[in-house]
């Protein structure tokens, strides 16, 4: 039982990271329609960013996340004046090409301006543990599952009370009724990019503590993030979190349990191939994910 | 009126698709010093090269390929600053043979097989011969290429295979030997035959060659393997294969991973209480674990095999004069292990290369035949000296090094013992 246990409460920490990465595709496809695949060189950018402000300028912990949240929103905005609104009107495939060709420049440049080595965020978690009976939790894990809650929760507010979450919602709906209402489908889509520039930073910072340091590689978990996001229904904040925790569940069960006992058989990296097993299932009852919109359309 | 129902995530999945089609598709200077990098057959026949592809007749290219980003740069940045370093050294002293400058042509792999064999299309009618191409699975990748083109390639990896390819300049003892003196070294200091002994590995062929060295060790020592947890690259938590080890009370793990994988594996070990010996190849460790919050643990648990001194150690003449030229040439260099292993990789291609120029002939054919009639390739006390010659008769160095974590010395890492050959390292046999 305890291993059970131990495996549950990894597994959920990492469906909450899962979830927090997914929530920045989600926030920029409900309000563009894009899939943004720099999404992963936004949390790069955003824990080095933290690094900086904690390691090289010295400034406490807490607070350089919020200037580095301030940062990445700034680089969201100018990101989508520069180069996302130009593509407004193009098909989606050439709108995805153009993120993925964003995440190798950033990836690159990141790489030429802090260098491959690991580097510190500061966080003061570290490797500290708290033992809740027999299982040990890590202080980070805590934090990220908390987080994970915190931002969705505002997501869930924003969306529903904000007069700017509600003409969000009404941009990705319709944008042209949007702004037939006097909506400025512009700044819709500029404030979704700062949005998603901000969920990054804490996405990174807290795939960066607790030992690890941040390099380019973190931006890996964005792929690793993809079944979550589809499972739980493109558009769909909510869904972010439940695929998440379903996708990050089932590979840390997966690996603690069935690699062991039955790898010779389904192979020693099952809990590689099980989360696209479990997306594929849902999916074909589910086609638009446990969560997402069906998209209706009439002929 | 008839509604459809579009699946969203049914055309991402295809946008993905058409996206990972498309991510695949894109893809010894004598130099006046007093040590000496090869030792030549006494026969040789001096002659001036022919301009050939990579040799215009004054400058000799010679190709790099290796992760410039990604996970991987993590290694190929130091590596590749360890070869400039030392053919920096050489064109100083006039270049190769005294006469001809040597230049590198510089490719990103990313760590990523197909992207090797696209990189290493576009730049072989550059150079005379690959004087790096790091990883495993690159290497492997493009080994039927350098057998068709007849390219020579120094691989930056230590699979044992590379042992008998003709096409290969392999330097060091592979990974399999740094495995069996890793597990000769536990079993004299720390653990016994009865020690429940245990592997976790890159489940790919980096890992299955460490794999392969302990289980020689194994079979030659008397213990038994108890447990092989196996992973992915990119994998972002290892509770499942920690609970593996743990419940199988592994007291001993030998480690194949890359730093950015080995840190979180290790972390999560020691946030999760589990404190076996660890035992990591070369390529588990980065200068910078040293200084981080992992830095206890790793000092009280960690062991790294390698090969060599310790970064500084001026005793050994081959750090003592890298460490000289690194002052000049690289004076902002950090300590760091793959820095020494460019370092001594690239003397290896400078005594190829003199001896070509020595025989007079700078061709692919003129190369091959230049590296076999070497007899040995020594390296001061970097690296093991290998004895040499044609492909049947190079023997690789059987030592190994054994560090200890000390955040105090240089690379984060202190002499355990030194270049050292244990029995069951020599009776491995290379096929």
């Amino acid at each position: 039982m305890t291993k059970f246990l131990q495996l549950l409460s990894s597994g959920v920490a990492l469906g909450a990271i899962y979830a927090l990465v997914c929530l920045g595709f989600v926030i920029i496809y409900k309000a563009t329609g894009v899939i943004n695949f720099a999404q992963g060189a936004f949390v790069v950018v955003g824990a080095f960013l933290v690094f900086n402000f904690t390691q090289t300028w010295g400034l406490p912990f807490y607070p350089s996340i919020l200037l580095a949240m301030a940062v990445m929103a700034v680089i969201g905005v100018v990101v989508e004046r520069l180069i996302l609104r130009r593509m407004v009107g193009q098909p989606v495939f050439a709108v995805i090409l153009v993120t993925f060709g964003l995440l190798i420049v950033m990836e690159h440049g990141a790489n030429a301006i802090w260098g491959y080595t690991l580097l510190p965020v500061g966080d003061p978690w570290g490797l500290r543990t708290v033992a809740l009976g027999d299982v040990m939790v890590r202080v980070i894990d805590l934090w990220r599952v908390t987080l994970g809650a915190v931002v969705l929760g505002a997501f869930f507010l924003f969306f529903r009370y904000s007069r700017m979450g509600v003409a969000m919602r009404a941009t990705a709906f319709d944008a042209e009724a949007a702004i037939a209402q006097g909506i400025s489908a512009r700044r819709v889509f500029a404030l979704s990019w700062a949005i998603a520039g901000v969920v990054a930073v804490v996405a990174g910072v807290l795939l960066a503590g607790g030992g690890r340091g941040v390099d380019v590689s973190l931006g890996f978990i964005a792929l690793r993030a993809l079944p979550a996001m589809i499972l739980g229904g493109l558009d769909s904040p909510g869904g972010s979190v439940v695929g998440g925790l379903i996708i990050g569940v089932t590979e840390v069960m997966t690996a603690g349990y069935i690699n062991p006992a039955y790898g010779d058989i389904v192979g020693q990296n099952f809990h590689v191939v099980m989360p696209y097993i479990v997306m594929i299932l849902i999916m074909m009852v589910r086609p638009y994910g446990l969560f997402g919109t069906k998209e209706v359309v009439r002929i | 009126m008839h509604q459809l129902t579009r699946s969203l995530p049914g055309r991402l999945l295809a946008a993905m698709f058409a996206l990972a089609l498309l991510a695949a598709a894109c893809g010894n200077g004598d130099d006046g010093d007093d040590t000496t990098q090869a030792t030549p057959s006494p026969d040789a026949t001096p002659g001036e090269p022919e301009p050939v592809p990579g040799f215009d007749g004054t400058t000799i290219r010679v190709g790099v390929v290796t992760p410039l980003s990604g996970p991987a740069a993590i290694i190929g940045l130091p590596l590749t600053a360890g070869n400039r370093v030392w053919f920096e050294h050489v064109n100083a002293q006039g270049g190769i043979a005294g006469r001809y400058r040597i230049e590198m042509v510089e490719a990103d792999n990313q760590y990523i097989a197909d992207e090797t064999i696209t990189q290493y299309n576009r730049i072989k009618s550059d150079v005379v011969m690959f004087a790096q191409i790091l990883g495993t699975p690159p290497t492997q990748a493009v080994l039927p290429l350098l057998r068709q083109d007849n390219i020579v390639a120094s691989p930056a990896s230590l699979d044992a295979d590379w042992v008998r390819e003709q096409n290969l300049l392999p330097i060091g003892g592979p990974y399999q030997i740094q495995m069996i003196n890793g597990a000769d070294y536990y079993l004299r200091t720390e653990g016994s035959t009865d020690s429940v002994i245990c592997a976790m590995i890159q489940d790919d062929p980096y890992g299955a060659a460490g794999l392969e060295g302990l289980e020689f060790a194994a079979g030659e020592l008397g213990f038994e393997i108890t447990t092989v947890a196996r992973y992915t690259a990119g994998d972002q938590d290892f509770t499942g294969q920690l609970s593996q080890l743990r419940d199988n009370n592994c007291e001993a793990v030998f480690l194949v991973a890359i730093p950015s994988d080995s840190v979180r594996i290790w972390g999560a070990a020691a946030t999760l209480g589990y404190a076996p010996r660890w035992l990591g190849q070369s390529p588990t460790w980065l200068t910078a674990f040293a200084g981080g919050d992992l830095a206890p643990y790793l000092e009280e648990n960690l062991w790294i095999i390698a090969e060599g001194a310790e970064w500084g150690d001026e005793s050994v003449p081959g750090m003592a004069e890298m460490i000289e030229h690194q002052e000049q040439y690289a004076p902002d260099q950090e300590p760091d292990i793959y820095f020494v292993f460019g370092y001594a990789q690239a003397r290896a291609v400078t005594a190829v290369l003199e001896r070509a120029v020595e025989l007079g002939d700078l061709s692919r054919e003129g190369i091959i035949a230049a590296m076999n009639d070497l007899d040995r390739l020594e390296f001061e006390g970097l690296s093991g000296d290998y004895p040499w010659g044609p492909p049947e008769e190079r023997d690789p160095p059987r030592e190994s090094s054994i560090f200890g974590v000390n955040a105090d010395r240089p690379a984060g890492l202190e002499g355990l013992e030194i270049n050292f050959a244990s029995d069951a390292a020599r009776a491995f046999e290379f096929d």
